[in-house]
């Protein structure tokens, strides 16, 4: 594959929304002397093709990986409209394709571990004042492994090895130290606290910075984006988690209430609360959790220290008097309650704090120092993250008259309220931050564990040897490990300081194909419940433009909350904030606490918030604004901080904080897109990366709340004077699985979102080590192609290179009357060329124990024959001499694969007369499926606690078969309804024959044109031997297809004249004819193909058992019984319900109405009125239950059909 | 009744551990998963490869004849 196929593969597709003259310009440049290769395309080229791009560096493999920028030389022209989607591969390749999970697991590594430990630093101890333990740094080392080996001089340890032989992958955690021992202070150096499960691709990873040769021959697939980690040798990825965004004022309004109130979830390190400001009633409160009832915003102001009412009502109002008019009202309320000093305003929140029983001395009841209470609120519960130091309210108590502020406004101009799903009010919590979470819990915790340790030792008068405390650091050294693995094995975050709860924060990778898997890594949560009917938070935003793909959600209950990124999205990780504030003052802002809230709210001065806490005035916003952005594009500050104005509440923001949405886009000033031909070139060249880019201005990182303050430019001619940036490439709104459908954009959108859906469960190449991988249950396809119709995405993320699906010649016809309702009809004489084969290969695993007493598990001995003693039994056929079944054979339902042996005594001790049993019973695995599988490999080894493992792999090898599932790239599932012979389908004037016959119905009411274009697209391909491109809003004009197809004689429409195969007759239609990539999907009849005649119960009920693979039975369930009922077709009630299910005979006396036995009645002891009936085993178990719970049930018995004459 | 007498214990080693000594059984080859070298293991052996201590072996592929209906 690879570099001819790109050399053909021309860059054809140019984003502009005027073809036809472009195309007239590009014919002039056409005439192209020096193509050797065989175009025949009449379309404008704008790039003569001089040759391959030879692969740079030693490695010919890796070369296939590098940027691609289509096909295109060094010595082509760059036409900067079309060429500078050429950023897009580069910053791929910068930043890979999972760039966010990797990132912020780096970030936690490398800078927020060691703010943890120097948060934390010190270990004190109660008993003896002298002695401490410092913690002078931390670092994480290389991954390697636990059983520690001298006989390998390298330590390492691969992920691959860890995926089978079920270890995790992590790296030791070490710290240095200093501490007291005896009277001297001690350091050490490199002391292990634990191990940190590595996430794979990330800085501290063994595949870090590897090229593909490295990679093969550590047995991992070079396309493998990375970003999970491997723990207890499963794959799990920690989910990128949406929240609504901390310490950021967000005013929601109420109607229904006449509720207009401004919230802020404050959160730091220490502490998380949420505060609200309250209009009720044209009155303002503050409510907070530690407060018992709201408290006037005016008593909390005044005893924040803002003492003069007309300071407080400039500060909350300003000048305006509509303002002014609406908040006076407050002031009487104070008045009312007799506060006026800072004093009696501190008493009166004081005695209205909760105080949670800590401060509840037994002794003193009723005795509060109500100043203490209400200070220690104000200044650490209340609005948390902004800081008090040294009793200076006044940041705080200006940041709550900004959020009076906003609730004023948005009580006069009810559109002032924010949106809480509008993109930019929402933060992604990233594998990192969990991380970093858990690590902190657990870091606290390991030090008052030593911490209580060491007060232990101290205690003690007298100690036999002096006391080391390093000792008690290795001793509990696993408690950080453990606390780490089953956290992410589990998926449970249970952190008590944070009052944290979650379940489900990882999840099993799925590695059902490579899309699935990177689907995986791009998926978003949200912690909205699914259940609520809220179309809000499931609506499609328009601040997501090109953050978040708008194609791909899943459909159901979580459609909309879970979400995914797009191409290029990337997600912040933390800033400092102290170099942004000096820079502010630098810039020419004023330091706002000295302001006056008439100068804060003159005309024309905008307040600078930093992380949405007010910190300067600046009365050049946009001055502010711009030279604050030049200093990013210079590389001064980091290129994630973002800054926008705005206008609705005078105010410039800068964020700097972790978990924004941020993508990169051009820079264009004067007009002029900052990226020119020559740094094209130099990229071309490779002399510039796009980290260069960045650093030098051409490129910025810009987040929701900056995109929206931006005018950008989609296509360069559109730029105009206002126009501040342009967008790198418009399909890059798309995400990774989105960007498979060719020609999205005249797909109708569900369409769309259903192959997202479907895409994941298409059966394909996995990765390149899938080989060599054993998973639990894996879908390969046979002979996987490459689609004919690819797009740029398509080869950005290397579908190309591991696909899912085949190139079908399709017929849009009806055949046969099989194909109703989607089914699609198959050519036999395909599937035994291999159209659909697939591999499934199983995991059967086991695991030899070892118990207390010494025993442990073994692999028994086959049995043999007793008449032949050289054979083996039947069952045991297929095992070898050591118990294993033999790499290669058959195993068919019934034999038996690994025949392990328990030990019968797992309790015994072995000690004086306690020893019991020496004997094994079998447990042997045996191979359940109907259908059968060969072995296709065994794999012994040993786990991190030297427990033998051993994982049997077995293979079947599947052809389509009637009713496999199979769709196309457009939301267009079928199910195969019929396979015909090769000389019944009807046959092209070139004697070709479909592989797959698509009924035409499909089309109308689903509206894929993409699909259509992608059969025509993919037809000239096959005739022009080229491969073409279906990339949204781009990919191959229809009209030069069409050229195309009339060259080489076909119709321009992609309709061909068809013979019927059965009768010989032209149809009389012409036939749309052509290729289409189809997938077929991993749900397959041979695992669905179930019935029963007879078979196992269940214990309780004796009723049939449930599901396929308990040989269940097939259920009769109430709607079906309520149309029996209703049809009266009583018979057939009684023998479905009953006597097929669990008829059973009682005897039941007819004098009590209570169960006998054998024909006597217990009760009454007598064989008199005892009568023989049937019924449901269920029922007879209801009436014995509620026997048990004291409930007499007595059945009354009759006679249906009662005659004359009778006695009983 | 007086206390049970003394018996002298017949047969009662260790559980577990008499049968699993090693050189039970003929040694069967198995294949390093790194160097590809054949590992001759018995029961009770530690599983690691005698040339490169590589811990993942592999099972050796059949000798008997294996059939496939090509379909």
């Amino acid at each position: 594959m690879g570099p001819k196929k790109r050399a053909v593969a021309g860059p054809i597709e140019v984003p502009d929304p005027k073809p036809v003259t472009r195309k007239d310009a590009g014919e002039s440049t056409d005439v192209q002397p020096n193509d050797p290769t065989k175009r025949k395309r009449t379309r404008a080229k704008h790039a003569p093709k001089a040759g391959h791009r030879e692969p740079k560096g030693d490695d010919g493999f890796s070369a296939l990986l590098e940027p691609f920028y289509g096909g295109k030389s060094l010595t082509d022209p760059i036409d900067t409209a079309k060429d500078k989607w050429n950023l897009l591969p580069a910053f791929l390749k910068v930043k890979g394709l999972v760039k966010q999970h990797i990132d912020s697991f780096n970030f936690f590594v490398d800078h927020e571990m060691k703010k943890i430990v120097m948060a934390n630093k010190r270990v004190t101890s109660d008993v003896d004042s002298r002695f401490f333990l410092e913690y002078l740094d931390i670092r994480v080392g290389e991954p390697e492994r636990l059983d520690y080996d001298d006989r390998r001089p390298q330590n390492e340890i691969t992920p691959n090895e860890c995926r089978l032989r079920d270890m995790t992958y992590a790296a030791p955690i070490v710290v240095d130290i200093k501490y007291v021992r005896g009277k001297t202070i001690i350091k050490r150096q490199n002391c292990r606290i634990g191990r940190l499960p590595i996430m794979l691709r990330s800085s501290k990873c063994r595949l870090a910075g590897k090229n593909d040769r490295e990679m093969a021959h550590m047995n991992e697939c070079a396309l493998d984006p990375g970003g999970y980690f491997i723990v207890n040798g499963t794959e799990k990825v920690i989910l990128v988690q949406e929240q609504l965004s901390k310490n950021r004022v967000i005013v929601e309004s109420d109607p229904k209430k006449g509720i207009v109130s401004a919230s802020v979830t404050s959160s730091t390190h220490e502490r998380k609360s949420k505060s609200y400001v309250l209009m009720k009633k044209d009155r303002i409160h503050m409510q907070h959790n530690i407060l018992q009832e709201p408290i006037p915003i005016v008593i909390i102001l005044k005893a924040m220290g803002i003492q003069s009412d007309h300071e407080m009502l400039l500060l909350v109002a300003g000048t305006d008097s509509t303002y002014q008019d609406e908040f006076a009202v407050n002031f009487e309320e104070a008045t009312k309650l007799g506060i006026f000093s800072q004093h009696q305003a501190l008493e009166y929140i004081g005695s209205r704090v909760k105080m949670g029983g800590r401060n509840k001395a037994p002794g003193a009841p009723g005795r509060r120092n109500y100043i203490g209470d209400a200070l220690e609120a104000l200044a650490n519960v209340i609005i948390t993250h902004v800081p008090v130091n040294g009793l200076d309210f006044r940041p705080k108590a200006l940041y709550i008259c900004f959020m009076v502020r906003r609730v004023l406004m948005a009580m006069h101009d009810p559109s002032l309220v924010d949106d809480r799903d509008y993109v930019g009010n929402k933060r992604l919590e990233l594998a990192g931050q969990l991380l970093s979470l858990l690590f902190e819990d657990l870091f606290k915790k390991f030090n008052s564990d030593l911490k209580m340790n060491i007060d232990k030792v101290l205690k003690k008068p007298n100690r036999t040897m002096e006391f080391d405390a390093f000792h008690h650091m290795a001793s509990h050294g696993n408690y950080i490990t453990l606390g780490m693995n089953r956290a992410i094995s589990t998926g449970n975050w249970n952190l008590k300081r944070f009052k944290m709860d979650r379940a489900g924060v990882t999840h099993v990778l799925s590695r059902l194909s490579y899309i699935s898997a990177l689907g995986m890594m791009t998926r978003i949560s949200s912690q909205f419940e699914k259940t609520r009917k809220v179309s809000g938070p499931r609506a499609l935003q328009p601040s997501q433009f090109g953050m978040l793909c708008p194609s791909d959600t899943p459909e159901g209950e979580a459609c909309g909350l879970v979400k995914n990124l797009a191409l290029m999205t990337h997600i912040t990780t933390n800033d400092e904030e102290e170099p942004v504030k000096k820079l502010v003052f630098i810039l020419g802002a004023e330091d706002i606490v000295s302001m006056s809230g008439k100068e804060i709210y003159e005309e024309g001065a905008y307040v600078v918030f930093v992380n949405g806490t007010p910190i300067a005035l600046t009365r050049q916003p946009k001055v502010f604004l711009n030279s604050f952005r030049k200093f990013r594009r210079m590389g001064r500050i980091s290129e994630f901080i973002s800054i926008y104005i705005n206008h609705h509440t005078n105010a410039v923001h800068i964020a700097t904080d972790e978990g924004r949405i941020c993508r990169p886009l051009i820079v264009v000033e004067n007009r002029k897109s900052k990226v020119t031909k020559h740094s094209l070139e130099c990229l071309r060249r490779g002399t510039m990366d796009f980290d260069d880019f960045l650093y030098q201005g051409l490129v910025e990182y810009v987040d929701v709340n900056e995109e929206n303050d931006s005018n950008i430019a989609i296509y360069e001619h559109e730029i105009n004077e206002s126009t501040t940036h342009l967008e790198i490439e418009p399909f890059t709104i798309l995400g990774a699985v989105a960007g498979l459908i060719p020609y999205p954009h005249h797909n109708q959108s569900p369409r769309n979102t259903y192959q997202c859906a479907m895409g994941k469960q298409a059966i394909g190449a996995i990765a390149y080590n899938q080989f060599s991988r054993i998973d639990t249950l894996l879908y390969l396809m046979v002979y996987p192609q490459q689609p004919m119709v690819k797009t740029r995405t398509i080869e950005l993320i290397h579908y190309d290179k591991l696909p899912a699906g085949q190139n079908a010649t399709v017929a849009v016809m009806s055949y046969s009357g099989y194909d109703i309702e989607d089914a699609l009809v198959l050519n036999k004489a395909s599937c035994d060329r291999g159209f659909g084969r697939c591999q499934v290969l199983r995991k059967y695993s086991t695991q030899l124990r070892k118990y207390p007493n010494r025993s442990a598990d073994r692999i028994g001995d086959r049995m043999m024959d007793e008449k032949d003693p050289r054979k083996p039994i039947a069952k045991h056929a297929i095992l070898g001499a050591d118990g294993l079944a033999m790499v290669g054979e058959k195993v068919s339902m019934g034999e038996v694969y690994l025949s392990k042996e328990v030990p019968l005594n797992t309790t015994s001790t072995g000690i004086g007369s306690d020893y019991g049993t020496n004997e094994h019973k079998p447990a042997p695995m045996t191979y359940r499926l109907p259908d059968p599988s060969y072995i296709d490999k065994i794999m012994i080894s040993q786990t991190e606690s030297d427990a033998t493992v051993i994982k049997v792999q077995t293979r079947q090898t599947r052809r389509p078969e009637l009713g496999d599932k199979f769709s196309s790239r457009h939301g267009q599932k079928g199910v195969v309804g019929i396979i015909v012979n090769q000389e019944d389908m009807p046959f092209a004037d070139t004697g070709v024959t479909p592989d797959i016959i698509m009924n035409p119905h499909g089309f109308p009411s689903r509206m894929t044109v993409g699909k259509m274009l992608e059969l025509l697209s993919g037809k000239a391909g096959v005739l022009n031997g080229t491969l073409e491109y279906g990339t949204a809003f781009g990919g191959s004009n229809v009209d030069d297809m069409g050229d195309i197809l009339i060259k080489h004689g076909f119709s321009y429409s992609g309709k061909d004249f068809v013979t019927s195969g059965i009768t010989g007759e032209s149809l009389p239609a012409y036939i749309f004819f052509g290729p289409i990539y189809y997938q077929k999907l991993k749900h397959m009849v041979q695992d669905k193909m179930h019935s029963r005649s007879r078979g196992p119960r269940a214990i309780l009920t004796r009723q049939p058992t449930e599901g396929r693979s308990r040989d269940g039975g097939l259920r009769l369930g109430e709607m079906e019984r309520d149309c029996l009922i209703a049809y009266g077709a009583s018979q057939l009630l009684l023998e479905r319900l009953m006597l097929s299910s669990d008829a059973h005979q009682v005897d039941i006396c007819e004098v009590c109405g209570l169960m006998g036995y054998q024909g006597w009645c217990q009760t009454c002891k007598s064989t008199r009125g005892v009568t023989r009936m049937t019924m449901p085993y269920a029922a007879k178990l209801l009436v014995q239950e509620l026997l048990s719970m004291n409930v007499l049930v007595r059945l009354k018995l009759e006679d249906e059909f009662p005659h004359e004459g009778r006695i009983r | 009744m007086s206390r049970e007498a003394y018996q002298v214990p017949t047969v009662a080693p260790t559980p577990g551990r008499d049968a699993f000594q090693a050189g039970d059984g003929p040694a069967i080859n198995y294949l390093c998963g790194d160097c590809n070298s054949k590992v001759p293991l018995k029961k009770g052996d530690p599983i690691r490869c005698k040339e490169c201590g590589h811990r993942v072996l592999y099972k050796e592929r059949t000798k008997r004849m294996v059939q496939f209906e090509a379909r």
